[in-house]
């Protein structure tokens, strides 16, 4: 099993808050790798740190050798890094088929010239971008309502258009940032079901933000868990699960 | 027919002219920027077009090629232009919001004031005699008109290609668009300099239509006028810059049957256009599209 | 540069700067409440002078509808200033009602509240152009009573020549700024002014009706940028309706400056840019109206928060 991504002492102060604080860990190619903590702990900023959004105070990230710390967003998602977002940033006033034809940015290269001249090159481009477009509404599907708007769709529609627009990066790594907050019991479980096959599929190495723990438990191969913005426990579920620190520190929060 | 070309020739092709200045705030508003630096380039256009066809240095220059100096100059003010819009857009588009919006109205008024006081740009008099390319005002209409279609194929082409819809995404939301692989700034400067190009071929186009060309072409007023236009016309899509740069441009000439009190009615019409147009013209029409397409039973689709 | 050539343009400087720091308050107060910029305000600064006009001389011109028309109210300058002021403020309450509450009400995109203010913009001052014509009106020298026009004194051995006027200004706007203090920091309506500012929301919850504070700062704006347009006017004349337009872009440049929203960076700002002005050396005195504007650029590029702005960092 060889190592993808490696977080060495990362840290992120805002003022005074530590709310990331010299964080260790690997993750592994292929694995579904689980971060848990209590509200605050510092999930969300890792994510941001990770994908370089909120700059680092200190430490490095590396992905396949390369440091990835230093790097602007787009660098990151180019190096087939794709994320969601806790509080859903899907482009709303674009159609699901355009968001999904964004990301594909990045494994595309028609330039100005090229879209406006329609060369055959960027037209059999376009063809290809279109095919994927819908390919991906298929997988997520929402292939019927493709022409509307983001800001029309169910909450957890949302939450699926925004991981196939990351899917539309051709990442290798995929960061799901609570991919089912706001879903019910039966929509949960058809994510957990989801989220084997797109691993499967395309090969991805998913890092996973949830506070739903059954389904951390059921869905991850390992688990990180933070409690404010340090690392207290790295295992696999069952591990973690008896861990005393992590216990103390759900309870504590309680 | 013939006639009214004749007489109305000016209006019609001012309302080109102003439509294609509306364009050229569109592209930066593509990407979400407000950027009122286009009368700034449409000045330095007339200037580069003005002082290429007055003074003596170029006179050998005019004299060989005869018309063929007019696209010339229209590629000289493009291509300086968009080397300043590079300069000046790299450092201001960190900038969002109202701030770039203020760094541009910054950028304009420098500019003016700069050509209100150097010798090339004829001070504060400006440059007189600027040469004719067409006999007639109507004939303009061969210059703007062309380059107006030009500009909305270009929009068109630009609205369904991997390049547009990166300036859409930026628009929609910059930080998930940087997530997404789109470098922001790139975009962002890119549609600035288009905007900046745009706005100085028509102002080498317009300094021989208009013969003369000083300070008061660049101002703080026009850029006002050419947000009213976008914004009343519509923000998103194409139509709405066409449509509200050449209404409001004709506007004053529509109202003038009411001489002296037309001015406040303009002002009026921009007042109650904002409130009650929020998605501007062509958004309104859109919507009546719909409504009309619906009640028909054609629109499938939608929600 | 002499110390007496110093000493005249510092004081050149500061009077011109205070008149900038009021009127460019006035854009403040309305930023800090509702995070728009109102371009009407350069309007309501001519219409303020225009007004103290009327009530002080009344006489007008050869243009318009209102030519050769002599009121001849004689209201003494003092009142016609005040009143001038307050007359301004109430177009500013106007404004605030006709151009930015409809949108606000609908939630519009802010830029279309840039648009519908500068349509009152234009209904102003054509309007004054409809009634008064475009020509340049001034006041008699007499309206601040029986004055020396300058004042002179020396300063090792060389001579330095004030213009009273100046002074006056100067002193007008320092008593308006003291008040504007006094009211914005010790009285209810302007802690409760303060608190809509922080958030609008929170404000409301504690009883503050919101909306009457909007009208309020409307009304303060609008006064101060009034009183601005009368202090210039007695200054430098009233040169047409379209007079207000340079110090209605000055006065962004004074608040970017000094920082968005901030009302002692509207202050230091407005001082800033006049001294800034006033020591442009002669022969470049051309590109004096330029100087804010640069300091507008510059300042944008390098701290976009302003002098005494707070920084604005990003939510991701």
């Amino acid at each position: 099993m060889t190592v993808l991504l490696e977080a060495h002492q990362l840290s992120r102060y805002f003022g005074g808050l530590k709310a990331v604080n010299n964080v260790s860990f690997q993750v592994n190619d292929g694995e579904i790798f689980g971060l848990i903590g209590p509200n605050g702990a510092g999930k969300t900023t890792l994510f941001n740190l990770m994908t370089g959004l909120t700059p680092v105070s200190g430490g490095t990230l590396h992905y396949r050798g390369e440091r990835l710390t230093g790097l602007p967003p787009y660098r990151i998602a180019g190096m087939g890094i794709g994320r969601t977002f806790q509080n859903i940033r899907l482009f709303k006033g674009l159609s699901a088929l355009e968001n999904v034809k964004v990301s594909q940015h990045v494994t595309t290269k028609s330039g100005l010239w090229g879209g406006v001249f329609c060369t055959p090159a960027s037209r059999a481009e376009e063809k290809r971008v279109d095919e994927k477009a819908w390919e991906l509404l298929h997988l997520i599907g929402l292939a019927d309502r493709a022409t509307e708007l983001a800001a029309n769709f169910s909450y957890g529609d949302q939450r699926r258009l925004e991981i196939g627009r990351a899917l539309a990066l051709e990442p290798q790594v995929l960061l799901l940032d609570e991919p089912a907050a706001g879903m019910n019991a039966a929509e949960k479980r058809g994510l957990t079901a989801f989220v084997r096959e797109i691993r499967k599929e395309f090969k991805l190495t998913i890092l996973l933000i949830e506070h739903h723990v059954p389904l951390v438990m059921n869905l991850c191969d390992r688990i990180a868990v933070l409690n404010f913005g340090e690392l207290i426990a790295v295992g696999n579920p069952a591990d973690v699960q008896k861990d005393p620190a992590v216990i103390e520190a759900y309870l504590g929060a309680e | 027919m013939n006639d009214f070309l004749q007489n109305n020739g000016f209006l019609i092709v001012t309302m080109v002219q102003q439509a294609l200045l509306a364009m050229s705030l569109y592209y930066p508003l593509m990407c979400g920027q407000l950027s009122l630096a286009s009368p700034g380039f449409y000045a330095l256009g007339g200037y580069v077009a003005a002082i290429i066809g007055t003074i003596e240095y170029f006179a050998p220059w005019r004299d060989s090629l005869g018309w063929v100096i007019f696209p010339l100059e229209w590629l000289a003010a493009g291509i300086i232009s968009g080397i300043l819009a590079l300069l000046v857009g790299i450092p201001a588009l960190r900038l969002r919001g109202i701030y770039l919006a203020l760094a541009t109205i910054a950028f304009v008024e420098i500019l003016r004031v700069i050509c209100l006081n150097l010798t090339i740009t004829g001070g504060a008099i400006g440059i007189f005699g600027v040469p004719q390319l067409f006999e007639s005002r109507w004939s303009y209409i061969w210059t703007f008109g062309p380059l107006l279609i030009l500009m909305l194929l270009f929009s068109y082409r630009l609205d369904c290609s991997r390049v547009g819809r990166a300036f859409k995404a930026i628009r929609e939301d910059e930080l998930a668009a940087d997530a997404m692989g789109i470098n922001p700034t790139r975009y962002k400067v890119l549609a600035f300099v288009i905007g900046a190009m745009l706005a100085g071929v028509v102002g080498a186009m317009s300094a021989p239509f208009l013969n003369t060309w000083n300070a008061r072409q660049g101002t703080f007023d026009a850029s006002i006028a050419y947000l009213a236009y976008v914004l009343i016309g519509g923000s998103r899509s194409m139509w709405g810059p066409l449509l509200g740069g050449a209404l409001l441009a004709a506007l004053p000439e529509i109202l003038r049957p009411l001489k002296d009190s037309r001015l406040i009615i303009n002002g009026l019409v921009l007042v109650f256009a904002s409130i009650y147009m929020p998605q501007g013209i062509a958004g309104a029409l859109g919507k009546l599209r719909d409504n009309v397409g619906r009640s028909f039973g054609f629109f499938r689709g939608g929600k | 540069m002499t110390t007496a050539q110093f000493l005249q343009n510092l004081l050149n400087g500061i009077s011109i700067g205070s008149v900038y720091a009021i009127f460019a308050l006035g854009y403040t107060l309305v930023f800090s409440i509702l995070g728009i910029i109102n371009f009407a305000h350069g309007a309501i600064f001519t219409l303020g002078a225009y007004f103290t006009y009327t009530l002080a001389v009344g006489q007008f011109g050869i243009n318009g509808l209102l030519s050769g028309l002599n009121l001849d109210l004689q209201v003494p300058f003092a009142l016609s200033l005040l009143i001038g002021a307050v007359l301004a403020g109430l177009v500013g309450v106007l404004l605030e009602r006709l151009a930015f509450k409809p949108l606000r009400t609908r939630g519009a995109d802010s830029l279309l509240a840039l648009v519908s203010s500068l349509g009152v913009a234009l209904v102003i001052v054509n309007a004054i152009q409809y009634l008064v014509g475009a020509e340049i009106y001034t006041f008699p020298s007499q309206v601040y009573g029986d004055i020396k026009p300058a004042i002179m004194f020396e300063i090792s051995g060389q001579p330095v020549v004030v213009r009273t006027v100046q002074v006056i200004i100067f002193a007008v706007c320092m008593v308006i700024l003291a008040l504007l203090g006094y009211v914005i920091s010790f009285t209810r309506i302007g802690k409760a002014l303060q608190a809509v500012a922080e958030n609008q929301t929170t404000a409301s919850l504690l009883g503050i009706s919101v909306d009457r504070i909007i009208l309020v700062t409307f009304f303060m704006s609008g006064f101060l940028g009034g009183l601005a347009g009368t202090l210039v006017g007695t200054s430098f004349g009233i040169a047409g309706p379209y007079f207000g337009v340079t110090y209605g872009l000055k006065g962004l440049a004074v608040i970017v400056l000094g920082g968005l929203g901030s009302i002692p960076g509207a202050v230091l700002g407005g001082i800033v840019i006049g001294l800034a002005e006033a020591f442009v050396p002669p022969d470049y005195s051309a590109y004096k109206e330029a100087v804010a504007f640069a300091f507008l650029f510059i300042v944008l590029l390098v701290r976009p928060q302003g002098l005494l702005g707070r920084s604005l960092i990003q939510k991701v």
